[in-house]
């Protein structure tokens, strides 16, 4: 039964799904130490803002699109500095009582994880009370492609292509700009850069709004292939945080290959026996692979490397 | 910090015994702490004459599930998304044993078995875990993963080839047929479900009360007692050292992967006993403990209440879910989520240390025996 | 009743101020506890709890379900109410969450010690509360549509079983595009259960079932599933599948080409699919159904029909559900009943009930779905007007056949006989049907 076209598709189809859910969360955590549970909101606000700019503005989908990532990254700068940073609480505190209020919640991985989760429950409940239940949907662009007795969505083969253009982009952005090197030597070494003038301020700011905006990005992208609801975003918690954490240390080569080796496996166990299977190879994978590799596959890379450097 | 002297000269046995539960790790080390305890307690043993026991006693039981994330995590370092899934374990080897053998006897054994089930689960995972190198938030990311994988499956075994001897295992829809819970072997037993007791009690008559509330309450004091107890041993200051620095706890001599994987263990019988009781509360288990959500409640609770704090636990235990269950209306998730997020960012390290903070302040010369502060939070060993 | 309970509200009364008062911010729970001897307030009212999803997972199928119920109340409240006494509402919203429902149900049981009760949406809440439904023989009214097979004293689960849903879309299917069948279904006790009568019906009908795959609830990217139903290449398929991330099914099969018809007891009559997604998603595709807010019947959508005094009510109310019509009339069937037995203690009530509460008979505006709506004493379930509602690729819903199903499974094949024989069980397919195996 096993035909190779359907599961190199369906293969693409888990690597878009795992990249796209994951990036946005990779950012933020790889960077900033922060783990985002509102991570599904977020694909939420990308994803209503898409949608409704197309209903109710009745912009192209492509522009509604671009709309739903910056919206989203807008959001992201506006949670940065209420909760991740604290900096509006803290000018507030510095106005009043002349003492801050809170402490920034960069590297407090369980903090971080209480005020977030927090930041979901409101921002479900909220969409629910401000757009129902519900809202209406977009269609899928650009119809199917035909092959022998299957076909196949076009819409998720593009999809495929856009997340493989989106590591590109971030790996360009991390590796080739002023930003990018500055982010990764705050990643680095904190004290220092901000010693060498460094303002990691800023730089944190800009990696939630980065973050962010990919987060919106995603959901922009999988509006119109999805029902939309206020609890939507919940669909992609798992495979974000399996592939973030199976990626290890270095952002885009750790998302990029936790994506093809996660996929892999889901799109062979769900091609041979199905949805179910799938689904318990793509966590049982996780766990063993963390148990053999510790520091997900890219930390595992660099342990190579310096023991081969150390040899020669 | 290993020398615990009271002023008082620890002569009497009242102050030795005391001082075993005394110490760096716990606040509450003074005489007005031993005297609001002892109010509290005699206070919860009154509420069922004032209040809604049945409801409360749910508190009770979860708050042993806070207790076991305070105790792995507060104390040892180890940051568990997965107490859940032995809490859970602890829910189903209840349910399974005790509809399969459905005397007292059975389901005292049944009992046992439910906490058993839950140290083992900790123990397979924990070894593979923690001998296998895991560490930090990648122990956090693989027991959720591992509360992921347990929902999924527990969730499809609605078929009739899911029955573990009598018991079918109920797939989402759970498991119904749980027997009421007695503890003993035959005529010697009691029944704790659904056998209201007439209770005559002076000033307020004849009163029914609900025997299941106060063998909750029994055993939370007395785990929260036990939890002091260990924290202040020897081996608690071992567990505290490998939360602080694991490196540096290695190299003074200590078997650092043996105590993670042992306080792991605890944690996972505590969580399992903790499940039992739900199980037995509800007459129910269903897959619905595996979640996404619940697994993140007890982080919650112990965020909250103050991680370094075992009082803690069970103080925002108690509060959050009461406040998840009572609060209705429209934005009743909003005021939940807000007050979480208002929490962790106004009191970072937890309400009950804050409040103990508060009261030390105001009182500018302790007379009694404290114990020094516990070091400033440091962030840096725990994640 | 919880006898605890009654006594410590009697003490309550008696005794005042309470010693305690260090406690008293956390006894707020009960929030009756100003109620006293409820014998005498009791008999001037009637007192309903109504525990449907307003926030969480199942919001946009509960949230129907709680309205209609209130329509109901109104309305009996304005007409005299239930042998003249007035209804007393006691609604909160369990957000979806099985945890608030049980401690929700003891408190609707114990507190504020209500005459009949209406709760939970999914299978899995039903069975969560039972025991404690069960256990303090309360009367209790379950109505979502489901997969069958309860017979409980006191449970009534009026809504339409997976054999009468199936029952009346699988014949149609089969007669009109032939006899091979792909099942979909969510990979739950719901779905695997209406899997096995699909087989069963199939072997009724003459029919066969191809292949079949169980999703998990969890799922929602359905490429491999489409090839898989292209490989098998069925006449129709049947799809049981539930809830928000299984509703991308039907929006990616759309785009990817798959235009096999498909027979459903799940999608459109209760997350109105056909509303919310763009068309043509639920192009061919037809619901098996009690209820939808487009049946034709004059009861229905005639002036100052149901639908009309639904959305009076609630003018902003996106769709008047399946789940919502079942909550209507059941209401209605709880008052005659309770008019009939002429008390509210509820073992009176429930022995009316099960003498055969039967509703429009006389064209009344209480049964929008069809002429009449009659309960089965016997196993608590209703002999449903069923109809098959086809979707087109503009998202127009039409009726293509329509006619009486009665409950057979636990009537005909288990025997389930309550006045006779009180008990609380599920029964399964698997048990009495080889075919389901």
């Amino acid at each position: 039964m096993v035909n190779g076209i359907n599961l190199a598709l369906q293969f693409l189809d888990s690597f878009a799904f795992i990249v796209l859910a994951a990036a946005g969360l990779a950012i933020i955590f790889g960077i900033m130490g922060v783990i985002n549970l509102a991570h599904g909101e977020f694909i939420l606000v990308g994803a209503y803002a898409t949608t409704l700019s197309a209903t109710k503005l009745g912009l192209p989908l492509a522009a509604a699109m671009l709309v739903g990532t910056l919206v989203t990254a807008a959001f992201g700068v506006v949670v940065e500095r209420f909760v991740i940073s604290g900096a509006v609480p803290n000018w507030i505190g510095q106005r009043t009582v002349g003492r801050d209020f809170v402490e920034p919640l960069y590297d407090r991985l369980a903090d971080s994880m209480v005020a977030t989760f927090g930041l979901s429950l409101i921002m479900v409940q909220g969409a629910r009370v401000v757009f129902g239940n519900s809202i209406d949907t977009v269609g899928t662009p650009f119809g199917n492609i035909a092959y022998g007795a299957f076909s196949y969505s076009t819409y998720r083969i593009v999809l495929s292509g856009v997340s493989i253009a989106l590591l590109v982009g971030v790996y360009y952005i991390f590796t080739r700009t002023e930003y990018g090197m500055t982010a990764r030597a705050t990643i680095q070494d904190e004290e220092t850069a901000r010693a060498l003038g460094v303002d990691t301020e800023r730089i944190y700011m800009a990696t939630f709004a980065i973050g962010s905006g990919l987060a919106g990005l995603t959901g922009a992208l999988f509006a119109p292939t999805l029902s939309m609801q206020p609890t939507l975003g919940d669909q992609f918690l798992v495979e974000a945080f399996v592939a973030v954490v199976v990626g290890g240390p270095s952002v885009v080569l750790g998302t990029a290959l936790s994506g093809g080796v996660l996929g892999a496996i889901q799109a062979v166990f769900t091609n041979l026996y199905g949805t179910f299977f799938g689904r318990i190879a793509l966590l049982a994978a996780a766990m063993v692979a963390l148990r053999f590799l510790p520091d997900g596959i890219t930390g595992f890379i660099e342990t190579v490397q310096s023991r081969r450097q150390e040899g020669e | 910090m290993a020398t615990d002297a009271p002023p008082d000269g620890g002569q009497s046995l009242a102050a030795r015994v005391r001082a075993r539960f005394e110490g760096p790790n716990t606040i509450g080390n003074s005489n007005g702490f031993w005297v609001g305890f002892l109010v509290a307690v005699a206070a919860l043993v009154a509420f069922p004459l004032v209040g809604n026991a049945e409801q409360f006693s749910l508190f009770l039981v979860l708050s042993l599930l806070g207790l076991s994330l305070s105790v792995v995590w507060g104390y040892t370092g180890v940051l568990s998304f997965g107490q859940v899934v032995f809490f859970g374990l602890g829910g189903y080897t209840f349910a399974v044993v005790s509809i399969n053998v459905s005397t007292p006897g059975g389901i005292t054994a049944a009992v046992l078995a439910g906490v058993v089930g839950g140290g083992i689960g900790a123990a397979v995972l924990g070894y593979f875990m923690f001998y296998g190198g895991v560490r930090d938030v990648y122990v956090t990311i693989i027991t959720l993963v591992a509360t992921m994988v347990l929902h999924t499956f527990m969730a499809q075994t609605a078929g009739s080839e899911w029955t573990i001897g009598e018991a079918a295992l109920g797939g989402f829809n759970g498991m119904p047929d749980i027997p009421l819970l007695k503890l003993g072997v035959g005529a010697a037993s009691f029944q704790f479900m659904y056998n209201a007791i007439p209770v005559w009690v002076p000033g307020f008559g004849t009163v029914e009360l609900d025997p299941f509330y106060y063998l909750a309450l029994v055993l939370l004091v007395g785990t929260y007692l036990g939890l002091r107890a260990l924290v202040n041993s020897d081996y608690g200051r071992a567990m505290v050292a490998v939360r602080e620095d694991e490196d540096r706890t290695r190299m003074f001599g200590y078997n650092v992967k043996r105590i993670k994987l042992v306080v792991f263990i605890l944690g996972g019988a505590l969580a399992g006993l903790s499940g039992v009781l739900y199980a037995a509360r509800n007459v129910f288990i269903d897959p619905t403990v595996f979640t996404l959500l619940f697994a993140t409640l007890p982080v919650i609770w112990v965020s909250v209440g103050g991680r370094k704090s075992l009082l803690g636990a069970i103080i925002a235990t108690i509060a959050i879910e009461y406040i998840r269950v009572t609060l209705g209306g429209e934005l009743a998730l909003v005021m939940l989520g807000a007050l979480l997020l208002g929490t962790i960012l106004f009191l970072p390290n937890g309400i009950v240390p804050w409040v103990h903070k508060q009261i030390r302040q105001n009182r500018p010369a302790p007379a009694d025996a404290e114990g020094p502060e516990t070091p400033d939070p440091t962030e840096a060993s725990e994640s | 009743m919880n006898r605890s309970s009654v006594s410590r509200r009697q003490f309550l009364g008696a005794s005042g101020a309470a010693v305690v008062a260090g406690l008293a911010g956390c006894s707020g729970g009960q929030g009756q506890s100003g109620a006293t001897t409820d014998t005498a307030s009791s008999a001037d009212v009637v007192k309903i709890g109504v525990l449907e999803d307003q926030s969480g997972n199942f919001a946009l199928v509960g949230a129907p379900k709680h309205k209609a119920s209130m329509l109901a109340i109104e309305e009996i409240n304005a007409n005299g109410g239930i042998d003249g006494k007035q209804i007393e509402t006691y609604a909160t919203d369990p957000q979806s969450d099985n945890q608030r429902y049980q401690e929700l149900t003891r408190e609707m049981i114990n507190e504020n010690d209500v005459d009949v009760l209406w709760a939970g949406y999914s299978s899995a809440t039903r069975e969560a509360i039972r025991p404690t439904i069960d256990r303090n023989e309360q009367l209790y009214f379950y109505t979502t549509q489901y997969e069958g097979g309860v017979c409980d004293k006191y449970t009534f689960a009026v809504g339409p079983t997976a054999r009468q849903q199936l029952g009346i879309v699988l014949p149609y299917l089969r007669e009109e595009f032939g006899p091979k069948i792909y099942t979909i279904a969510a990979d739950y006790n719901f779905g695997q259960l209406s899997a096995d009568w699909v087989k069963v019906l199939a072997d009724e009908n003459d029919a066969e079932v191809v292949g079949e795959e169980f999703i998990p609830l969890s799922e929602s990217s359905f490429g491999s599933v489409i090839n898989n139903i292209q490989d098998a290449d069925p006449d129709f398929v049947m799809s049981m599948l539930v809830g928000a991330n299984h509703t991308a099914f039907y929006k990616q099969k759309a785009s990817a080409g798959l235009d096999v018809p498909i027979g459903t007891s799940t999608a459109m009559a209760q997350g109105y699919e056909h509303r919310r997604l763009d068309p043509p998603a639920m192009a061919n595709i037809y619901a098996g159904v009690n209820y939808m807010e487009e049946v034709p019947t004059e009861s229905n959508t005639g002036d100052g029909g149901f639908v009309d005094r639904y959305y009076e009510k609630y003018p902003d109310a996106p769709y008047l559900n399946e789940e919502a019509e079942t909550n209507y009339f059941s209401t209605y069937m709880y008052k005659k009943a309770v008019e009939q037995a002429g008390t509210l203690e509820q073992p009176e009530v429930i022995e009316a009930l099960e003498s055969g509460i039967e509703l429009g008979t006389e064209r009344a505006p209480e049964a929008p779905e069809g002429e009449t709506i009659k309960l089965d004493g016997a196993t608590h379930h209703v002999d449903h007007h069923m109809w098959v509602m086809k979707a087109d690729d503009q998202h127009n819903v039409e009726a293509v056949k329509n006619e009486q199903i009665p409950e057979q499974f636990l009537s005909e094949t288990v025997g389930c006989n309550l006045p006779e024989n009180p008990e609380t069980t599920q029964y399964t397919p698997v048990d009495y049907f080889e075919e389901a195996e």
